[in-house]
């Protein structure tokens, strides 16, 4: 299953393109998506720990624009949105 | 009546003048602009200016949904807004955000527009870097977002 992990605000930073790949074997949960997140930005990123605290703080949108709770299911490819805090206005 | 745009200010600009032709209205007494600019200094920091990013489907929904609630919340009498966010390099001076609300009474556009910038900064996923003198630019750091 292919999940493409689209990046707003300071999680632009991860990628040269506005978005990330991830490849799952099975069936994952919007906090198996976090964790994967997480491992990414921990290797490619060591030195900063902010990147690290703001997937930890950011919530998740679907491909519906709604915001999704981390037991929300993803069970076939699709696009997925990381919305790290907000500060508009 | 409604209307709400994510503007990217590469392709378009924010300007009073619209929002002014929008809310006009005989049925209200009372009209009301909010325009956020980007000032030139935060946290010591001399800025020249901000970029700005949006998830622009969830903002223009989550726009749409603070228009409604203020409408249910606030028991306004013809409401009119009118809500563009800009999206993109801001320099300094520039407008980053107008609300031009109009209701019967003034009372109520007072409210209207507080609701409705309030709830943007709990609800509308847009992000801001500040640019500052030098080279130096940082994402603030901002809250996370409440359904």
């Amino acid at each position: 299953m292919k999940i493409k992990l689209e990046l707003f605000g300071v999680c632009r930073e991860f990628s040269d393109n506005d978005f990330l790949n991830f490849d799952f074997d099975e069936d994952i949960e919007i906090k198996d998506l976090r964790k994967e997140v997480e491992k990414f930005v921990s290797k490619q990123f060591p030195e900063n720990k902010n990147f690290l605290e703001m997937v930890k703080k950011s919530a998740f949108s679907s491909e519906a624009n709604e915001i999704i709770g981390d037991d929300f299911k993803l069970n076939k490819n699709q696009t997925v949105s990381i919305i790290p805090p907000i500060g508009g206005g | 009546m409604f209307h709400c745009e994510v503007i990217d200010v590469n392709k378009n600009k924010i300007t009073i003048v619209r929002a002014e032709k929008f809310i006009e209205s005989h049925k209200c007494g009372a009209s009301l602009y909010f325009v956020g600019t980007v000032r030139d200094h935060n946290n010591d920091k001399t800025v020249t200016g901000i970029t700005y990013d949006a998830h622009d489907a969830m903002v223009k929904k989550s726009f749409e949904e603070i228009y409604n609630d203020a409408i249910s919340k606030l028991k306004l009498e013809h409401p009119v807004a009118f809500v563009e966010h800009a999206k993109g390099y801001v320099p300094l001076g520039g407008i980053s955000v107008i609300i031009a609300v109009a209701c019967k009474h003034r009372a109520q556009v007072y409210e209207f527009s507080r609701f409705i910038i309030e709830e943007i900064k709990k609800k509308t996923p847009i992000w801001k870097k500040e640019h500052y003198q030098g080279e130096e630019t940082k994402w603030l750091e901002g809250k996370p977002i409440q359904k």
